[in-house]
Parts: structure tokens; sequence; C-alpha cells
């Protein structure tokens, strides 16, 4: 068996009688970039802060290379982290602070600029060394800021939703600068956010945290195709739930009774069935279909159709289940089965049971 | 191995850490809690018990306070000229307060910058500026006979009068700077309103802009009112032996007169007023801030 | 309409001739003493005759008022260091501490600022007796420091609060040692509000007379003791002198104050 690089064992931090982190459990391979994505209050920041150690755990333990990390003060941590407000400091210029975190290490005038002018290159803001932070966007600071947290090597960085105080386009920009710098430095990144689209545009693996858990740790594909819990699926890619029954079930996959009288076989089931269970099937959009007719075999779900709105190369329709719920399906252009449709038109849903998933 | 010694570490760590939980942070502030413990609440715990145990144990010393009219002729003095100062400053700060909020800023700016001047400057080398001003030769009896207004010089130093005018000068700046800020809340559109339902510029005044600002003149008044209670410098030079304040009292009693039992009885008194008043301040105005931000 | 200037009509010559007349009121004292103490009358006539430098002649010839000078200024100077120190430590407690109650310490640090000062005198004064420490630099020291660790904690709770602690945590990741991460980047990036702590301390011993009456004794007193006492006698110019001198340095180091913080600003 050999040592994960890290290594978050059974975290769990309380306040008084509040659990922020819930036995956490994480393995984390070197050079990897690992998004910790969850709503705010989920316990991701507070777990990032417990590994910069600025918060202590209650319980547990976290381990570098199989050494532990709480017994070490933050400043001799040698992790790297950007936050999520400006942290330049303000008196120092661009360039000094970058050369801050190799001063305090006693480096060599020399070395140090030599190290600051190859930092500057790496977040491509050569020139600016002699600059105060305070002339400096937003995005240029939060460069700087990850200049700085990489300036002396360390083997993890950590990132605080480091890009929220930036606008959609800047922050696209600095996402695709993320990426390129993670695969220069090889730095193992973990990386705090709320926003599904970050998460799955940066990383290698997603842990998504909910209440102070992580509910699933995976890649962004295998937690869309695969998600866990209700809360998994419902944060990442657009989802449609409809309430159903639980009819059978052999354990992996169930059979569903949708409204009084659609029954579908074989749907992936997660959590347990009881008695007369009620469930949660999640469809996605674009993985529903619609067709007038019901078909020989009557497995579509008669709806009636709400809304149709045209988004470019998609289109949405809206439409509303017999029993009042509504599903919002996702068609591409110029799809056949919607040719002519229009609101109040009742259609046929239909899905391949095998791509969806019924939560209990 | 290792990770057995690193578990008993953090678990001998912990509990401490969360143990002190209930003072973290406190070390930093020890050598002012300290300083002010010993150096504050102590004497002035101290002068307490001397009031009431010397040169006998009893109330005596407050009896005597109350009950001989020389100390009460006092009391009446500070009460009066402290009514006075409030008053008159609340007069004159009004209208500045309520220009400073809405002039030219650069005027603001003047105007702001003299206040703090003002206030900045040495009480002493203030007070004595008036008494060499309303002195019986000073300018401002003899501008007021040249013009004719009086035959005589007036008595504008040594009585209340001079205490009075000095004062005012004084806690102008107090009265003015917290009814700006309240003035400056209050939206002008209300006052528009005020003009299109027909009110006169007088009936806003004293209908609208007036009542809007009571909470600023209450605060700044009582403020005022209080500090003017206790104030020792101005009286003692301004008033003359003859019109003592009640702090000039105190501090005769203890260093010309040794009569601690007495002198602290009366500091007692005045701390006890001075504290009930910012009570009464915190209780009316200190919740309304509260809820109102 | 009352709150639009130039709707005013009228009213507003009004408002800005009471404006012009309270603001001549709060100068008047001040240009008044400058302006006697360079005047030749003994019984300061005003305008003056004639115009002298007669007055700091005597003040600055007169060891009893050069001594007081020298004293203000030393205890002002050390009253200044340790009001910083002290007021720094609370200041960080207050502001980052998380133990209970410290809204009602910060109200007990400021309580000798609100209070009569002649009480706090008088409860010094028999304290310091018992003490034997009365008319020593150190029962002044104490005393005055009292009065100005207020506005040093008001300035540096202030400057505190507004200083983000992710700059100091990002120093500590670093690699700073936390004391160090303090020194080198919390202190530079709170400086304005040390600047300001540390001119109101030495502004208010240098100022302050209560206190100092009741501390002062015949051997050792203070510039404004030495005014005080020499008011209650007679009111001979050399005083407009002497307060001349007290008023500009107070004058002087309230425009630093100014000066640095349009500088931090810009």
């Amino acid at each position: 068996m050999t040592t994960p690089f890290l290594e978050i064992r059974g975290i769990r931090k309380e306040y008084g009688p509040v659990v922020a982190v819930h036995d956490v459990n994480l393995e984390v391979d070197r050079g990897e970039l690992i998004t910790f994505l969850g709503p705010s209050g989920s316990g991701k920041s507070t777990t990032l802060y417990i590994l910069a150690g600025f918060e202590e755990p209650t319980r547990g333990d976290i381990l570098l290379d199989g050494e532990t990390l709480l017994a070490t003060p933050s400043h001799r941590r040698n992790i790297g982290m950007v936050f999520q407000r400006y942290t330049l400091f303000p008196h120092l210029s661009v360039g000094e602070n970058i050369a801050f975190p190799l001063r305090v290490r006693r480096w060599s005038k020399a070395d140090i600029d030599a190290r600051v002018r190859r930092m500057l290159e790496l977040v491509r803001l050569n020139g600016y060394e002699d600059r105060k932070p305070a002339m400096m966007s937003g995005g240029q600071q939060q460069r700087v800021a990850l200049a700085r947290a990489l300036a002396y090597d360390p083997p993890i960085l950590l990132m605080d939703e480091p890009l929220s105080a930036l606008d959609k386009k800047l922050r696209e920009e600095i996402q695709h600068e993320i990426r390129r710098i993670h695969h220069e430095t090889e730095v193992t990144i973990l990386y705090v956010t709320h926003d599904q689209d970050e998460a799955l545009r940066l990383s290698d693996r997603i842990a998504v945290f909910s209440q102070g858990c992580i509910d699933q740790v995976g890649t962004g594909p295998q937690l869309y195709a695969e998600p866990a819990t209700r809360f998994v699926a419902e944060f990442i890619g657009d989802s449609d739930f409809l309430s159903c029954d639980l009819v059978g079930s052999n354990g992996t996959t169930a059979d569903i009774r949708l409204g009084d009288d659609l029954v579908v076989s074989g749907v992936p089931l997660h959590g347990r069935p009881g008695e007369r269970a009620r469930g949660a099937l999640l469809l996605r959009p674009e993985r529903m279909d619609l067709s007038r007719q019901a078909g020989p075999d009557k497995t579509g779900l008669p709806v009636q159709i709400s809304d149709i709105t045209f988004l470019g190369s998609n289109i949405h329709v809206a439409a509303a289940t017999g029993w009042g719920e509504t599903v919002s399906v996702r068609l591409p252009f110029g799809h056949q089965s919607i040719s002519g449709l229009s609101r109040g038109d009742t259609v046929w849903l239909r899905f391949d049971p095998g791509a969806a998933h019924v939560f209990t | 191995m290792s990770s057995h010694a690193v578990h008993s570490i953090t678990a001998a760590k912990l509990p401490r850490r969360r143990k002190a939980g209930g003072l973290r942070g406190f070390g930093g502030a020890m050598p002012a809690t300290f300083l002010v413990i010993l150096f504050f609440v102590v004497p002035v715990l101290a002068l307490l018990l001397r009031s009431v145990l010397e040169p006998a144990p009893g109330l005596q010393n407050y009896e005597t306070l109350l009950g001989s009219t020389t100390y009460l002729k006092v009391f009446a003095n500070t009460f009066i000229v402290s009514t006075l100062v409030t008053i008159c400053a609340l007069v004159i700060g009004f209208p500045v307060a309520w220009a400073l909020v809405i002039m030219p800023s650069t005027l603001t700016r003047i105007v702001f910058a003299i206040l703090l001047l003002s206030m900045w400057t040495n009480l002493l080398a203030r007070t004595y500026a008036w008494m060499v001003l309303l002195q019986r030769t000073g300018i401002i009896n003899k501008t007021l006979m040249q013009l004719g207004v009086i035959d005589q010089p007036l008595a504008l130093v040594n009585n209340l009068t001079g205490v009075t005018i000095g004062m005012t000068y004084i806690m102008l700046p107090f009265v003015i700077l917290p009814l700006y800020g309240v003035i400056r809340t209050i939206d002008r559109a209300v006052l528009r309103a005020a003009a299109l339902c027909g009110a006169t510029r007088w009936q806003a005044l004293t209908r609208v802009l007036l009542p809007l600002a009571a909470p600023g003149m209450a605060a700044g008044g009582l403020m005022v009112f209080v500090m003017s209670l206790g104030y020792f410098v101005t009286p003692a030079l301004l008033g003359g032996t003859s019109n003592m304040m009640l702090a000039e009292l105190i501090a005769q009693l203890v260093q010309s007169l040794v009569d601690w039992g007495l002198g602290s009885a009366a500091a007692f008194l005045l701390l006890v007023v001075t504290l009930a008043l910012y009570a009464v301040q915190l209780k009316i105005f200190g919740t309304r801030q509260m809820g109102g931000r | 309409m009352l709150l639009d200037f130039h709707r005013l009509g009228w009213w507003r010559w009004v408002l800005l001739a009471i404006v012009i007349a309270v603001s001549a009121f709060l100068l008047l004292p001040i240009i008044f003493i400058a302006t006697l103490s360079f005047g030749s009358s003994q019984w300061l006539i005003f305008p003056p005759p004639s115009w002298t430098t007669r007055w700091y002649g005597e003040l600055f010839a007169d060891p009893r008022w050069l001594a007081a000078a020298f004293n203000s200024l030393k205890i002002g100077l050390i009253v200044t260091v340790l009001s910083v120190l002290i007021g720094l430590a609370a200041s960080f407690s207050l502001v980052r501490g998380k133990f209970r109650g410290r809204e009602t310490l910060k109200a007990l640090f400021l309580t000798p600022m609100i209070l009569p000062v002649v009480v706090l005198a008088v409860a010094l004064y028999a304290f310091f007796l018992r003490l034997g420490i009365n008319g020593t630099v150190t029962g002044f020291v104490i005393a005055h420091l009292l009065v100005a660790l207020p506005f040093s904690i008001l300035a540096l709770t202030n400057a505190l609060e507004g200083f983000d602690k992710s700059v100091e945590d990002a120093a500590v990741l670093c690699g700073a040692h936390p004391l160090e991460a303090k020194l080198r980047v919390t202190l530079p990036a709170i400086a304005p509000g040390l600047f300001s702590a540390a001119i109101f301390s030495f502004l208010t011993s240098w100022d302050e007379v209560v206190l100092a009456i009741f501390m002062a004794s015949p051997t050792l007193q203070t510039l404004p003791v030495r005014i005080w006492s020499t008011l209650r006698q007679d009111l001979t110019p050399v005083i407009a002198s002497a307060s001349t001198v007290l008023v500009a340095v107070t004058i002087i180091l309230m425009l630093l104050v100014a000066l640095v913080r349009k500088g931090m600003k810009s």
C-alpha cells in the first residue's frame, strides 16, 4: 500500500454545539487540482483553513507524505495560499510582495531577484515589479498573490474562492491562467469554490461538500453521470426531479411508478427503499425526448407543454405532468419531434431508465 | 508507528487549547486592564470609601453638603451655569450645524478646520484670552463704550456671566459636531415635500426640521450639560472666588482645606450625577441608534 | 427647501452671517493671544501700540518656564510611547480576541475620557499621596496615561478593524512567524492609525491642566501648570507668549496628522 501524498483523515470541527466539518476523509494525489465545491457554510473553507493551520480541528489528522501537518504551525507548513479577498501587502511593491516569503526564508539577494522575475513571467506581469498593489486591478492583484504563493515552491497551494470578487469575463480568463500555471508548475492545488462552472472547468477531481460532509468525490463527468446523492445531482449540471413511488427493487436498481399507471423498471437506485417508499427521479434535460405518440410499449409519460423557448442552438421545452410537476427538456435546434408543436399540446416524454437515477 | 505518536501529540495538545478558549486573546489587554483597574477603579472606589469613613463612619459628609446653604449655592451655581451653557450652545449651534450641512463644501471645510482648531487649542490659552477680552478695561467693554452703548464698563468677568460666555465658547464644537451628524442624515426630499404641502419656511423649520433634529439636539445638549457640571479650569479662572462651581469646590476642599471626607463626598456626588446622566443618554439614544442603523 | 442652500432665499444670508459670526467667535481668542504675545503693552492694550518680542525673550530667559516646558515635553513623550504600546496590545486583544465581555472591557478603558477629570484628579491625588509618588514624573505619567490611553485605543481599534486579517494570515503562510508578520505587515499597514494614536496621546498630555495641577509640586511643573499658577496672580503678556508656544505646537502636530491622512489617501 502506498502512502497518499495528502490525506485528510476524519477531520471534524465543532464550534460549540455547531458541527462545521463532519468527519471529512479525502486523499489527494501529487500534482492534482482538486476543488472543494459546495454552498456557503458547507464546511469547504473551514477544511481549507484547517489545512492552512488557521483553525484547529476538534478531531482527526492531516498527513502530508505520511507525516502529520497539525503539529507544525502555519508559518512552517510551507503551504501557499491565495485568499478570497486581496491580500497583497499594501505598503510593499509587487516585486517586494513576491520577495516577501523569500526574504523571511533568508534567500540571497541574487536568488530572490531571479525568482521574482521568474514568478512575474509565470503570471505574465513582467514589468509590474515596482507598482504598488493599490494601483492594480483586482485580477492583476490576484495574479501577484498567486505568484507570491508559488514563489517558494510549496508542495501544496490552497485557493479560497480567489476569483469571487472578479467579473465573469475576467474570471474565465484567470481560470485559464490557473490551468496553465498548474500544468507548468505541477503543484498540488486545493481550490475552494461555490461555482460549479468554475469547478468543472478547473479540476481534475471535485469534492462536493454539503452540510459539513463530502457527499462525493470524482471527476466532473463522474459526478454528472453518477451522482451519489440528490444534492450532488442538483449541484452539478441542470436537473429535473419528478416524484415517484418505488414499487420494487433489487438493491441497485428500482422499479418506479410515475403518476397513476406508468411503471419504469431498471432505474439505478441511490439510498434504501422502504415500504411503499417515495422517491425522486432525476432526469437530465438533454437526455429526454418528446414525441407525439405514446409509442407501442407505452413507456412515455404524457405531459402538457407550457412554454417553448428558443435559445440559439438549443430549444427549451417546459412541460407539466398530469399531477402538476414541471420538467424542462432541452432539444437541439431543428429536432424533428417538436416541429409544429405549440403551447398546450400534449406530448409523450421518454427517457432511458439506465441513464436516470432515483433517490430516496 | 509515527502516526501513533502523531495522534498522541494532537490529542494532548487540543484539549489544553480549548480550555483557554474562554479568555482567548485576552493577554494583550492585560497591561491596559491592570493600569485602569489599579489607577482608576481602585482610587475612585477608595475615594467613595473615604467619603463615608472620614472623619467618622456614616453619611454626615453628605448631610453637610446637602444641608448647608454655602454648598447648596455651589450646586445651584453649577446647575444654573450648566443649563445656561447648554441652552446657549444649542441655540447658537443649531443654525451653524444646519448651515454646515447645506453650505458649499469649501466653506464647510473651512468651518470644520476652525472647529477642530478651537477644540484642540489649549484650554488654558483660550480661557486666558477670555479673561483678557472680558476684563473691565478689555476690548469688549472698550468697544461698547466707544460705540456709546454703555457708559460704565460691564462686569463681564469674575462672575457667572463670564463663566457662561467662556464655557459656551468651549462647548460649542461639542454641540455642532453631533448635530451636524444628525441633520446630515435628514432626507432633503422630506423638506421639499413640506414646501409642496404649502408649509412656509418658518412652518417647515418648526414643524419638520427641528423635530427631525431633536434627537441630535437632545444628545448634544445632554453631553454638554454633563461636561459642564464637572468643568474646573474655566469656572475657576473666569468665575472668581465668590461664584464657585462644583469642580472647584472639590479641588478646594481637598487641596486647601484638606477636608478629605467632604471633598470625596462632593466628588462622588458629581461622579454619580454624571454616570446617571450618561446612563439616561445611553438608554434613550444608544438603543435608538442601534435600532436605526 | 430648508436643506437646499440655493432655495433658502434671504434666510441663507442669515445662516451665513451666523456661521461667520460663530467662526469669528471661535477664532478670535486664538488670534487675540497670538497678537498680544507680540504686543508691547504691559497692560494688554489692544490693538497693541507697537510690536516686540520682549515677552518671548522673558519667557525663554526664565529657567522656571524652560524647566516647565522641558517637563511637559518629557512627560508627553513618555506618555506617548506607553500609550501607543499599551494601546496597541489592548487593541489587538479587543479586535482579535475571542473572549467574552470585550465590549465591556473597551467601555472600561474609555471611561477615564468621559468622566469629570476633577474626580479622577482627586482620586489619584489621594492614591498617590499614599504611594508617595505625588509630584514625581511617574505620577504625572500614570495620570496622563489614563486619559491618553482612550484616544490611543480608539485610533488603533479603528485602524485594526479596517485592516483585513487575511493579509496578516497571508504573511504567516508565506513563512513569517506570527510576530514577524505583525511587525512587517500589520504595523506598516496601520501606520496612519499608529501615528494618530501617538499624536493624540502626546497632545492629551501636553495640554492637560487639571490632573497636572494636582500632580505638580513646586519643583515639578508642566507648562500648563506654570501658566495656571501665573494666571492666578496676574495677566502678564508672558502668559500670552507661553500660550502661543503651546498652541503653535498643537497646530503643527494637527497639521501633521492632516497631512499624513491626506498622503495615505492619495
